[in-house]
């Protein structure tokens, strides 16, 4: 399983090398320039040039390409265009806010979306069926950014039980988890959609195996069956979606954060695509890819626990 | 009875505390971060709303009143006889926030004017460096301090340099010598509140200046939140956990908040000048009649109903008639350069010019909707006589880039200038064409028509004959149509009805309602 581990870790860099020539090449390719977004449109010329080669845009791309490539190897993110702070800094300041929210979310879509997807299936076509059916749709159907304003109103506005703004400090776990609970609803709801929906369909497929009617002829009760044979392996698909959809799930969470006033690495995100900050997008979205990286990897393992006849070679 | 008098002197002392707690003002922008601190840099909103509370200039624009000037740092200044020096006397006792190198702050003194002055006219550390060129900076003695021109200015174009704008504020050297490259998100200065925290993406925390030569801030401290999503900050402002927020441009959004209860909105000026820029210099605009055909099309009082009469004001000359210069539109009807809508006139120009059924052009516009929606108003105008204008929506930055590149037929502009001569050059000087103008900036439509005016009025020292000949040159320009102004829109922020903010706002140069001393909450 190390060598598996080492040899996914190795397959890694060349994926985030091919990111970062991308997004390299794409913002450049885009209309705008830093030096104006930064500057505004009342400053002189002289300014904006004078910017400009202090930005380092003037010297070719390659030598671009290659400064900003040592500098990752050296594990230096860079300075922003336009604010000239360390990217890095900035990136270790929002970045527990995101995970924290992503997980968050996950957890959420886990626990309650698991449950839902086996009440549903063992429930076919009767009304809890119905209706886990029917809130999943809304959920899939639901922007994020809509969802959060819906429960901003009902919630921070009309009952004023959590608060509307903000991301609450580690060091007061209250306030934090306060500040967190109606943007993880947000990612959660949607997430809880996603996994009961692959849990309810996958569950139902297993159910038709001969191994079930097997157990049920000898006369296994049917929670065992349900949960001691076909849920296990059931879940790996839903494994496979709570994989996938974290990743998704750190993209939703750019309109999550904006609604919720939350820091965050996709408002970074959206700052620097905003004012053309060429250094902080290419160092985030490497970020972003790493992240992706990370998930997926840590999603192929958890495979091994779920079933143990996956084998790591 | 003594349990009864504990009783209140604790729920005293928790209502003191509460009171304390409560004098932290919170107010909003619509923005995802701060750009920069750096007050030679800052351009944005809601960079421009902290550098106003953290810094001074040598003179300051009367809170809430653009039209006034007043002592700030300096508390008197006189200009010589021949009007190329001008000699400004400061304050003593002014205190530096505190800051690494100097824990309880330092005096300011000539010598801090000198270097912030002296770094504002250079352009690898300013943005507004052209507006000092020509200017020399010199102590004068530890609280005075000398600025000799090469040409002698009007106090109403020298002034503003000097003043609590841009290059003006005054930049202590101690601090930003210690700071170095981290002063832009960790300003030092001498206003009333000094920088505490800054929490990327998130938020900037100040805190009172208790030194501060006007008095003890009457608030606690001000953090300053980023907030891009509108609803969000409504939603924040109707709880109570931000205090003031900037709002939406719009009639609907201000009409929206008048009837939350508990909250109050400020409409408030300079705004900013909105303005279809016509080039002059591609076909078929570069036809005389195919740009009067376009003016008497478009009526201007349709677009201001469409944005609201609360924040547009109608705009007839392309300097707005509160500066110097201005032109108000009744000026501009007595001379018959109104352009009243008139579309059988329109087509009769058009097919003058060799366009009976009109024509078809295309243009880019910026995402944003100040620009966007006048911009689809003045669309669906054009079409009554037959203009075809067909519209590319880009990111803002890219219509930025778009438009300096020449590529528009037509440009929709939105901007502030401080004064006529900053408007006239910026856009019509030929000096300012861009691309291929000697310092290309904002010259969308190649007039050359203005440029001896706009000098000779630059130097002009009687303050009728300036005016007289900014407004001469904004008539050449509507004679040539190489504008159609359309209004000015105003500033929109929503706040709590307990906020006083010590002065009465009508119009303000840092673009947000400046909180100062005497601000309470």
């Amino acid at each position: 399983m190390i060598r598996y581990v080492v040899r996914r870790l190795l397959v890694a860099i060349p994926t985030l090398l091919a990111v970062y020539t991308v997004v390299f090449l794409f913002v450049r390719v885009a209309p705008g320039d830093p030096a104006v977004a930064a500057l505004g449109d009342y400053a002189s010329a002289e300014a904006v040039q004078a910017l400009r080669e202090r930005m380092g845009l003037n010297v070719s791309l390659w030598v671009q390409y290659g400064r900003t490539l040592l500098g990752y190897l050296r594990g230096d993110l860079g300075h922003s265009l336009i604010t000239g702070v360390s990217i890095g800094e900035q990136v270790a300041v929002v970045l527990p806010h995101t995970l924290q929210l992503t997980f968050a979310g996950v957890l959420i879509g886990a626990l309650l979306g698991i449950p839902i997807g086996i009440l549903t299936a063992i429930r076919r076509n009767r009304l809890p069926d119905y209706i886990g059916r029917t809130l999943a749709l809304v959920g899939l159907s639901i922007p994020a950014f809509y969802l959060g304003i819906l429960l901003i109103l009902a919630f921070a506005v009309n009952l004023r039980w959590f608060p509307v703004m903000g991301a609450g400090p580690f060091t007061e776990p209250w306030a934090n988890l306060r500040h967190l609970a109606l943007p993880a609803a947000t990612l959660g709801i949607i997430m809880t959609s996603f996994v009961s929906r692959m849990t309810r369909s996958s569950l139902l497929n297993v159910l038709r195996e001969d191994y079930v009617r097997t157990g049920r002829a000898k006369g296994l009760r049917e929670r065992a069956v349900v949960y001691l044979h076909a849920l296990r392996n059931a879940l790996i698909p839903v494994v496979s979606v709570l994989g996938v959809q974290t990743a998704v799930l750190v993209g939703d969470s750019v309109m999550t954060e904006i609604v919720f006033s939350r820091p965050g690495l996709g408002r970074l995100m959206v700052q620097a695509m905003m004012q053309r900050d060429y250094i902080a997008l290419q160092g985030l979205i490497v970020i972003y890819g790493a992240f992706v990286v990370a998930v997926n990897l840590i999603t192929d393992l958890s495979y091994g626990f779920v079933d143990p006849r996956v084998r790591y070679e | 009875m003594r349990r009864y008098l504990t009783f209140v002197v604790v729920g005293m002392l928790v209502a003191s505390c509460a009171v304390g707690q409560a004098q932290v003002l919170k107010i909003a922008f619509d923005a995802a971060d701060l750009r920069t601190l750096d007050p030679h840099y800052a351009a944005a909103t809601m960079d421009r709303a902290v550098v106003d509370m953290v810094f001074n200039g040598l003179v300051r624009y009367k809170p809430g009143d653009i039209t006034v000037f007043e002592p700030d740092l300096a508390e008197s200044w006189e200009m010589s006889a021949d009007g190329l020096v001008w000699t400004f006397y400061l304050r003593s006792g002014v205190r530096v926030h505190p800051f690494a190198g100097a824990p309880d702050g330092y005096e300011l003194t000539s010598e801090d004017v000198v270097f912030s002055l002296t770094k504002a006219a250079d352009a690898n550390r300013s943005a507004y460096s052209g507006e000092y060129v020509g200017m020399e900076f010199e102590a004068a003695g530890p609280y005075a301090v000398r600025i000799t021109l090469d040409r002698a200015l009007p106090a109403s174009l020298f002034l503003p340099k000097v003043a609590d704008y841009a290059g003006g504020f005054i930049i202590p050297k101690r601090a930003y010598e210690a700071l170095a490259d981290r002063f832009a998100t960790n300003p030092v200065g001498t206003g009333p509140f000094r920088f505490a925290r800054y929490v990327p993406t998130q938020k900037v925390e100040l805190v009172r200046h208790d030194q501060y030569f006007r008095g003890v801030p009457r608030l606690a401290g001000v953090e300053v939140w980023y907030m891009p999503d509108v609803t969000a900050r409504l939603s924040a402002l109707s709880t109570g956990e931000i205090d003031i927020i900037e709002g939406v441009r719009e009639q609907a959004w201000v009409d929206v908040v008048k009837r939350i209860p508990n909250l109050a909105v400020d409409v408030f000026g300079p705004g900013e000048t909105e303005v279809l820029h016509l080039n002059m210099t591609k076909d078929p605009i570069s036809s005389l009649l195919v740009r009067q055909a376009i003016a008497y099309t478009i009526d201007r009082s349709e677009v201001v109903t469409a944005i609201g009469a609360d924040v547009a004001e109608p705009l007839c000359g392309v300097v707005p008639p509160y500066l110097a210069g201005g032109l108000t539109c009744e000026e501009v009807a007595a001379v018959g350069l109104l352009y009243k809508q008139d579309l059988a006139l329109a087509r009769a120009l058009l097919a003058a010019a060799g366009y009976p059924t009109g024509f078809e052009i295309s243009a880019n516009i910026t995402e944003r909707a100040s620009y966007r929606k006048p911009f689809e108003n003045i669309q669906a105008q054009l079409a009554r006589v037959g203009i075809v204008l067909k519209i590319t929506v880009v990111d803002h930055s890219s219509f930025h880039t778009l438009i300096r590149q020449d590529v528009n037929p037509l440009v929709h502009y939105e901007a502030w200038r401080p004064s006529a001569d900053a408007f006239l050059t910026r856009f019509y000087h030929s000096d300012s064409i861009v691309v291929t103008g000697a310092k290309p900036d904002t010259n969308f439509s190649h007039s050359k028509s203005v440029d001896v005016l706009i000098e000779m009025a630059r130097y002009e020292l009687d303050p009728a004959r300036q005016a007289a000949m900014w407004k001469q040159a904004q008539l050449t320009l509507l004679h040539e149509v190489a504008s159609y102004p359309l209004y000015v829109l105003k500033f929109v922020f929503a706040r709590s009805a307990t906020v006083n903010y010590g002065y009465e706002l009508k119009s303000t140069l840092a673009l947000y309602p400046q909180i100062n001393e005497l601000t309470t909450k």
